[in-house]
């Protein structure tokens, strides 16, 4: 697997800006934990997800997913979410992409603990914590 | 073999409360918990893995693997669910029960809820029924509850619908921004309000100190223990006379019938260390207090020559109606910060609705919300049609988490017999025990007022300044979780209930149900303050038996 295409998928689903972007924030080493225990089970299927959208990359631009523009990037993915995709997957893209989703959201915005969410960036970003709190 | 006055199985809201009366009344009582006790640190603080927000598992039992129940969605396919999930309808499974971990709204029921049937007819298909007590009759007993545990509220201005003798002993939550908002809006259209009463000390109380105001309520244990369960007021008054005899992590296996039918005590298995061990214990009176899924399943897992249904199930009556509440879920986008991080959140409520909607039965109480932690925002309250992912959908968390304004509340579930628990003779859990099977749902007149609550729900928020609402509820599916009630309803007809207004099943002198089974309809509030004060009486009564 490309190491570096899910470091930039999650980019696209939660991109930097005044706040760190998912990457920065720890959603992949989240991911990586998250796919060691309780889904374990489902660890196949996501890196056949992320392998096949790097395929989906070189189909349609010639280039692996990482080094896309981030315009390129979204319309890979928005390709994805709505099943619309230019090869053949192994898996359900649909459903894998609500997968990615959700757990880029979860590593993001809970606790700091889980790894996907350093120096609690999403809670001072959103006001759940103050800065003088955190 | 020793011999008990009183088994109880199960130490949440209504068990705890049993064997308090029972042991402060000198009656020597076994206390069966199937869970372990839970500290603060047990409960923790996981987002993904609590009791509100359960992706990957909870926080106060029962454990993921080895207790499965069965499922049948509307389309008659049945599966196995797993603790966690939604369709299992769990509760908790720790000494409290859910009172460890829920968020301790505190109502009484209305009046109108009990006399539903009489009110508004009973439609087709359903089991509608009156309680065969009145709001008059419970009223000491609420007031018990509010007073021996501790709420916190102000019930002068809800006199005039719910009139109770005394004030709460516990001053109301302050109020949030969000709160003065909704209170102008409910001004503007002309509804009462009234605080939210909580099972929360908001001053130190009864030995307990006060809320700090964190953000962790329902989900979660209590920092500094200010939130009000069992397992830190009445289990330890019980422990304290000596009397009370409390073993966990105890799981019951059926209730023992002599060779004449006649109940003598119950089997369970304890797990503490190593392989599993079959016990028995053996008491004058057995009451069941397990909720109303658990309890339902544990009567019809009861079983002998005498009893080949299940015991008090000669009526097929045992597991049906289950109901909890319906919740339709409102937001509204301020224009201003309506946050201000001090917990529990919910802060305001209007029970305008709970009865005589044109066109509807029964109704329900709207309310703000606890805090909600930003997954479980994510997960639950974005508008419909912000994408899921993308630089819009961060802005939007960015900008708008302590702008969105949350209202929601529990439906009077118009009860379907059909909606039950029974036993899946194929699946058993990891004592070799016979596992719960939901199935049904509840009944079409539950979501025409869930749909009329959900409208209520954006009227609110519009009339309180929000220029973008948005809302959900959720439909015809069957009712239950953490508010789960009525499989052993109560009445004086043994042919439609379970048992008689004390909780006593009608073919047994000496076998009680308490807990929310006992739910004849479980009004348009939480349940646990009804549960809690049924409890009482039943419990006084049961004190006074010989």
């Amino acid at each position: 697997m490309n190491p570096d295409t899910l470091p930039a998928v999650v980019d696209c689903l939660i991109p930097p800006d005044d706040f760190p972007g998912a990457y920065d924030a720890g959603v992949c080493d989240y991911i990586e934990q998250l796919f060691q225990t309780d889904l374990a089970g489902h660890a196949e299927f996501f890196r056949a997800g992320i392998e096949t959208i790097d395929s989906e990359a070189l189909a349609t631009y010639n280039a692996p997913f990482a080094v896309l523009t981030r315009d390129q990037q979204i319309a890979i993915l928005e390709g994805i979410e709505s099943s619309a995709v230019k090869t053949s997957w192994p898996i359900a893209p649909a459903p894998f992409f609500v997968m990615l989703v959700n757990i880029t959201a979860e590593g993001y915005y809970s606790e700091p603990q889980q790894g996907g969410n350093r120096g609690q960036a999403s809670w001072l970003m959103t006001g759940f914590e103050d800065a003088i709190n955190s | 073999m020793k011999k008990y006055d009183a088994i109880i199985i199960g130490t949440g809201a209504a068990g705890g409360i049993v064997a308090c009366v029972l042991a402060e009344a000198g009656k020597h009582v076994l206390l069966l918990e199937r869970g372990p006790v839970l500290s603060f640190a047990d409960v923790g603080r996981d987002q993904l893995r609590n009791q509100r927000l359960a992706i990957y598992g909870h926080n106060a039992g029962p454990e993921l693997i080895g207790n499965p129940r069965v499922f049948v969605d509307p389309q008659g396919r049945s599966r196995l669910v797993k603790p966690h999930e939604l369709d299992y309808h769990n509760n908790a499974a720790c000494v409290g029960g859910g009172t460890r971990v829920y968020g301790a709204q505190a109502w009484r029921f209305h009046p109108n809820d009990f006399r539903m049937a009489s009110k508004y007819g009973v439609p087709d298909g359903s089991s509608l029924a009156d309680w065969p007590i009145s709001y008059e009759t419970l009223e000491p007993f609420y007031e018990r509850a509010e007073w021996e545990l501790g709420v916190a509220g102000d019930g002068g201005v809800t006199q005039s619908e719910i009139p109770r003798k005394r004030n709460y002993p516990l001053p109301p939550v302050l109020p949030s921004p969000h709160t003065l908002a909704l209170q102008h809006g409910a001004r503007q259209l002309d509804w009462g309000t009234t605080p939210v009463p909580l099972l929360i000390n908001t001053e130190a109380y009864r030995g307990r100190s006060s809320c700090i105001g964190c953000k962790y309520c329902v989900g979660f244990a209590c920092p500094t223990d200010a939130k009000t369960g069992t397992q830190n007021t009445v289990i330890p008054r019980a422990l304290a006379t000596g009397n009370c005899e409390l073993k966990t992590s105890a799981v019951a296996e059926a209730i023992d019938t002599d060779d004449r039918g006649y109940v003598i005590g119950i089997s369970y298995f304890v797990s503490s260390s190593g392989a599993p061990q079959r016990e028995t214990a053996r008491s004058r009176l057995v009451i069941v207090s397990a909720g109303a899924i658990e309890s339902a399943r544990l009567l019809l897992n009861s079983r002998s020559s005498f009893h080949p249904a299940g015991l008090g199930n000669e009526y097929d009556q045992v597991g049906r109606n289950l109901q909890g509440h319906l919740y339709p879920r409102a937001y509204g986008l301020s224009s201003t910060k309506v946050f201000n991080g001090i917990g529990p959140g919910v802060t305001i409520a209007t029970i305008q609705f709970n009865h005589d909607n044109p066109g509807i039965i029964g109704g329900g109480m709207l309310a703000d919300d606890f805090i909600k932690p930003p997954i479980d925002f994510w997960y639950d309250s974005l508008p419909p049609d912000l994408p899921r992912w993308g630089v819009e959908n961060k802005r939007f968390m960015r900008d708008n988490y302590t702008r969105v304004m949350h209202v929601r509340g529990p439906v009077q579930d118009i009860p379907n017999p059909e909606g039950r628990v029974s036993i899946d003779r194929t699946v058993r859990d990891k004592w070799g025990i016979p596992v719960a099977r939901l199935s049904g749902t509840t009944h079409p007149a539950t979501v025409e007022a869930a749909e009329f609550m959900r409208e209520r729900g954006e009227q609110w928020l519009r009339a309180s300044g929000c220029e973008k609402v948005w809302s959900t509820q959720p439909g015809l599916i069957l009712s239950g979780r953490q508010h789960q009630a009525g499989t052993c309803r109560m009445g004086n007809d043994p042919a439609t209930s379970v048992t008689d207004e004390w909780g006593r099943i009608h073919s047994h002198d000496n076998l009680f149900v308490v807990d929310g089974s006992l739910h004849v309809t479980n009004g348009g509030f939480n349940p646990v303050l009804t549960i809690m004060a049924l409890a009482f009486r039943s419990a006084e009564y049961i004190a006074r038996l010989s």
